[in-house]
């Protein structure tokens, strides 16, 4: 402590004492206002409904977040780029549309129409000698023409 | 009313007497605890603030005090980290830059009307604010309290050899800024 006193002789000069005050009667009061304060900590109990909140507040500022980042991102592109979102909204209508059209198609043929068209027997074919003999030449061999004249 | 801590504590632990034994409690500590709070956030508004924390928080946690130290102990340790998390919520708040609090500091100390110390008083405690944060509050435990390095030691949970070393750095600093500043 000597040696601390050689070391700072400055400090050793200053008279050592609190310059700090407080106010009039501080102390005295202080226990009464301490004890109004200990007493409104005792009311504020948090409720339920506010833990609920606690715990759902990630989730919730997850979701706003993500709505902020759509409102950011989309609008300035639907804003400055009118041009893709409108062509792209085009493709959707059309596709809704072929759609549309394919089934006013089929609510138009009648039920009748229909049945006859699964019903009809398997229309008959002609063709000539000529017709058959290219047909034979072209898709059958010399052996499979001998096994069925055979048979 | 001569109350020990050990009768304070029994009394504090038991719903009846609870009340009653924390009056107690804050009367005989309240003052030492508030120049300990004041000198580490100068400002006397701030300094009634913690001091409220302080208690409030003795308050709530006085079921989980195991007694392996003194009552003393706990309340100081309890004042000093309370006092350290005001001054760094009024870091954040301002965006101060880390460990860089004594512009705070000797603003708090130039208003507060309570301050009336002369001119080299103001310098000396201008030089102290300067100090880091826990040099300073080894400095103003042990030169104006001058608390006992044992009993520092088991407040600040630091050895005995390493507050005397801060406490050595503290005054060098000191004397340096007396030395060099008008």
């Amino acid at each position: 402590m000597d040696n601390l006193k050689e070391n700072t002789p400055e400090l050793s000069k200053i008279k050592k004492e609190n310059p700090f005050r407080v106010p009039e009667n501080y102390f005295d009061d202080f226990s009464a206002r301490l004890q109004m304060k200990i007493e409104a900590e005792k009311k504020v109990v948090p409720g339920p409904k506010r833990r609920i909140i606690q715990l759902l507040k990630p989730a919730i500022s997850l979701a706003a977040s993500f709505a902020l980042i759509f409102l950011l991102v989309y609008w300035p592109l639907k804003s400055f780029l009118p041009g893709k979102f409108a062509e792209s909204n085009t493709i959707e209508i059309e596709s809704y549309d072929n759609e549309n059209q394919y089934l006013t198609l089929l609510e138009g043929i009648d039920e009748n129409s229909f049945y006859a068209l699964i019903d009809e027997p398997s229309a008959t074919v002609e063709f000539s000698d000529d017709e058959l003999i290219n047909y034979i030449n072209t898709n059958m061999s010399e052996y499979d023409i001998y096994l069925g004249t055979d048979n | 009313m001569d109350y020990d801590d050990s009768g304070i504590i029994a009394d504090l632990k038991q719903d009846t007497k609870k009340d009653l034994a924390f009056h107690m409690l804050v009367n005989k500590y309240q003052e030492r605890l508030y120049w300990h709070i004041r000198k580490i956030v100068m400002n006397h508004d701030d300094a009634d603030d913690v001091l409220q924390n302080t208690f409030v928080k003795v308050w709530k946690s006085i079921d989980k005090f195991r007694e392996e130290s003194s009552l003393y102990t706990w309340l100081y340790r309890i004042a000093t980290n309370e006092s350290i998390s005001f001054l760094n919520a009024n870091k954040k708040r301002s965006f101060m830059p880390l460990n860089d609090v004594s512009e705070y500091l000797v603003k708090n100390l130039e208003s507060d009307p309570y301050f009336e110390g002369d001119e080299i008083q103001l310098k000396l405690q201008e030089a102290i604010v300067r100090l880091p944060e826990k040099q300073r509050i080894v400095f103003n435990m042990k030169y104006f309290d001058e608390m006992k390095y044992e009993d520092m030691s088991k407040i600040l949970d630091t050895s005995v050899g390493a507050l005397k070393a801060s406490y050595f750095h503290a005054a060098k600093k000191i004397e340096d800024f007396l030395k060099n500043t008008d």
